[in-house]
């Protein structure tokens, strides 16, 4: 039983079971301390438990994220990039430089 | 309701992932439950990089640091007695904050201990995991700690488990 904010995943890759939430990285079964919200999710994976007879089948938990969208996505990500992110951050930065460079020099 | 999976994600990577194609699982895999969930024994595991303060080593950031498309591949065994304030985390992707206030957000032992004393549910087994889900490669995963994680979940008795990627 998988319980997942990214149910495509499920649908590209196949997976027996899937809960999806629409909730932010890091919080697949809700907002800390809210134990209604935590116990809406486990429920709807215990009933898909129960009631799923086939392979494949999911079922999407209807619960809206009570955040703003905007500060919701920035509050899930790290304080520092990660180094994946920080690397990429570097070649773009670079990329850049290299793209304004020939235009500076053919500048009278 | 249908959820959009691409919800939350910066657009450059929202976009990558909807690109991104994926080998599929044919036939899904299938294991019908034989039994009542209130004879069911559950174990849970989450990829949130959770581990147990003072016991455990935590997931190596340190070589992350250094080698940015690795991804410590290990899991850790958080145990069902586990106290929220022995919980520490090494995941270098997401902010870390709501989990060590409250492990239920990713790996619900709490909830399902509830669900046990109730009735609902046989039991939560001595052993739930965490794993780090930052992974480029996971042919460890697939290879040898799954099954690891596998076999140790049968000696418990798990009838079923509940997976949550971080």
């Amino acid at each position: 039983m998988l319980v997942t904010n990214m149910p495509v995943w499920s649908e590209r890759i196949g997976v027996p079971r899937t809960v999806g939430v629409e909730f932010p990285y890091g919080h697949a079964f809700g907002r800390p301390g809210d134990r209604a919200m935590q116990m809406l999710v486990i429920e709807a994976a215990l009933g898909l438990l129960e009631s799923a007879a086939s392979p494949g089948e999911a079922v999407a938990v209807d619960i809206e994220w009570p955040q703003l969208l905007d500060e919701a996505k920035r509050d899930w990500q790290p304080l520092e990039p990660s180094p994946i992110v920080a690397r990429m951050i570097e070649q773009r930065r670079r990329q850049a430089d290299q793209t304004r460079r020939p235009a500076d020099n053919a500048s009278p | 309701m249908s959820v959009d999976s691409f919800k939350f994600l910066p657009g450059s990577i929202a976009a990558y992932y909807r690109n991104m194609t994926v080998p599929r699982e044919d036939p899904i895999p299938w294991t019908p439950m034989r039994k009542p969930l209130r004879e069911c024994t559950f174990s849970l595991v989450t990829t949130g990089g959770i581990y147990v303060k003072d016991a455990q080593e935590p997931f190596d950031a340190e070589r992350e640091k250094r080698e940015p498309m690795w991804g410590d591949p290990t899991y850790r065994r958080i145990p069902r007695d586990v106290r929220q304030e022995d919980i520490g985390a090494s995941h270098l992707h997401i902010n870390n904050r709501d989990l060590l206030a409250d492990v239920n957000t990713v790996l619900p032992i709490r909830r399902f201990l509830d669900l046990e004393h109730e009735g609902v549910i046989g039991s939560l087994a001595p052993t739930s995991y965490s794993f780090m889900g930052y992974q480029q490669n996971n042919t460890e995963w697939r290879e040898r700690y799954g099954p690891e994680v596998a076999a140790a979940m049968r000696e418990e008795g798990v009838d079923a488990v509940v997976v949550a990627p971080a």
